[in-house]
């Protein structure tokens, strides 16, 4: 079958528009998910019994159901009580809701990493608590955490593809677009893929240089 | 492309059975699209049914012949009747231009109406009214009616789900206003909602359904016609039409093209 990549190139802008929007949406739910697992992560070193229970739970479910089910609840099931969440924000909700369990694990292994004996050391050396922070904890946990975080987000950049079960023109949905007005799928999705593996090797790229310059971790690309 | 593929197989010279040779022969072969429910579909216990099976059934007994069914689908149906594996095709054979180029048709079995299903509580009267920034639109992802809406109502904003049960779902729940199809097709998946649903009078486009006949075999297409004129006179497609889609057939198919709207 001969290929025809011109109706689809033609259309570079349109689904380059689409691929901006994958790469906010998951920058967007990866900042939430962020700051629910570092919360999470934290009330479940010393929060009470029914606290730590309640954020177990949470993160049993989020993390043993599909993120598609998750959102479509949100969508579908929500309106029938009165709250209509639009295609984006159903979508971004579902996502950081998705995230925050993960990273919540991410984190608290990181946490769980620390050794109190490196603790004592720097309290003996008189560090104040933000300087234990700043030379001890970060220094150590970022090392532990980072490559699972970075893993984390390229699989979330990835995963905004199923928003467009839900009407969100990114950049599989405008891809899906393209192909049915043009009856060239498989060229439409070829584009696509090439559009991911550009998001994912710049995210990875600069998640590395990010790594290297603030954490010292030694990772290479290839 | 397929026009021409259908045009190639039509320089073909293969001669298709005439209504003598069905009659004589005792069976007569129809190509059945059974992925258009409820057109066509596969029941329970995996056979083809569906309101084209149903008149295919009624008009093989008039003709005295029984029934084989092939299935067919919408790409490869033409070819299947140019290359005599079915005697008559049909699947949402919408009669056109381009295709009457290739086959014949007999009169119009049925219509299908691509108009505007919204809900009672909205104004709109005609397409005209859906050009409009505040218009919320909802539609397949990948159908034909998302170009028609982009080249027609430019102002409107759309919504693109994956299925019919999400756009019809998305419209009860007040998250569209309106949704631009055939309506036969989409008119079942309303039953679910308490919601009071309107379709706009002025339909965009009527199409009509008619069976696809080798091109030349008239005595066929004629004996067709009968049959066909005697099943809409005795309301047999009407019922069979509420009994397989859940509502009366939305344009009468025996009454003349009505102006599109637009």
């Amino acid at each position: 079958m001969p290929l025809h990549f011109g109706p689809i190139l033609e259309q570079w802008p349109y689904l380059l528009g689409g691929a901006w929007l994958s790469l906010k949406m998951a920058v967007l739910a990866f900042t939430g998910g962020m700051l629910i697992g570092l919360t999470c992560a934290a009330l479940l070193q010393f929060a009470p019994l029914y606290l730590r229970r309640l954020i177990t739970s949470y993160v049993t479910f989020a993390t043993n159901t599909p993120q598609l089910v998750q959102i479509y609840f949100l969508f579908f099931g929500l309106p029938e009580v009165g709250v209509v969440l639009p295609p984006l924000g159903a979508a971004l909700v579902g996502m950081t809701f998705n995230a925050g369990a993960y990273l919540c694990e991410i984190l608290r292994a990181g946490i769980l990493s620390l050794r109190s004996a490196e603790l004592e050391a720097a309290e003996v050396l008189g560090f104040s608590r933000i300087q234990v922070v700043r030379y001890v904890m970060i220094p150590h946990v970022m090392k532990v955490m980072f490559p699972s975080l970075s893993n984390q987000f390229i699989i979330m950049t990835l995963g905004t593809s199923m928003a467009s079960v839900f009407g969100v023109e990114e950049l599989t949905g405008r891809a899906e677009n393209l192909g049915a007005e043009t009856y060239l799928s498989v060229e439409a999705f070829s584009v696509a893929a090439v559009l991911y593996l550009t998001l994912s090797l710049v995210a990875t790229f600069m998640l590395i240089a990010h790594g290297r310059l603030m954490y010292r971790i030694k990772a290479r690309l290839l | 492309m397929l026009l021409a593929a259908c045009t190639l197989l039509a320089a073909v010279d293969s001669t298709a059975r005439t209504l003598e040779e069905i009659i004589a022969s005792k069976r007569i072969v129809f190509g059945v699209n059974p992925n258009l429910p409820p057109l066509g579909l596969y029941d329970a216990k995996d056979q083809i049914d569906g309101f084209d099976v149903a008149i295919a059934r009624k008009i093989a007994d008039a003709l005295g012949v029984s029934l084989d069914i092939v299935p067919v689908n919408s790409s490869d149906r033409i070819p299947f009747l140019l290359s005599d594996k079915v005697d008559v095709v049909t699947g949402g054979m919408t009669r056109t231009a381009d295709r009457l180029r290739v086959i014949d048709f007999t009169n119009p079995v049925n219509t299908e109406v691509m108009g505007i299903l919204t809900t009672a509580d909205k104004p709109y009267r005609e397409l005209k009214q859906l050009d409009d920034p505040s218009v919320r639109l909802v539609q397949v992802r990948g159908t034909t009616p998302v170009k028609f809406i982009k080249d027609t109502l430019p102002k409107a904003q759309v919504l693109l789900l994956d299925n019919y049960p999400d756009a019809i779902r998305a419209i009860a729940q007040g998250r569209a206003d309106a949704i631009i199809d055939v309506l036969d097709f989409v008119l079942v998946y309303t039953k679910n909602y308490s919601t009071k649903w309107r379709v706009v009078d002025a339909p965009i486009e009527v199409g009509y359904d008619c069976l696809g006949i080798r091109k030349g075999n008239t005595a066929l297409t004629q004996r067709m016609n009968k049959e066909i004129a005697i099943l809409h006179t005795d309301g047999f497609i009407a019922a069979s039409w509420l009994k397989w889609f859940g509502h009366p057939m939305l344009h009468d198919p025996t009454v003349g093209v009505r102006a599109p709207a637009r």
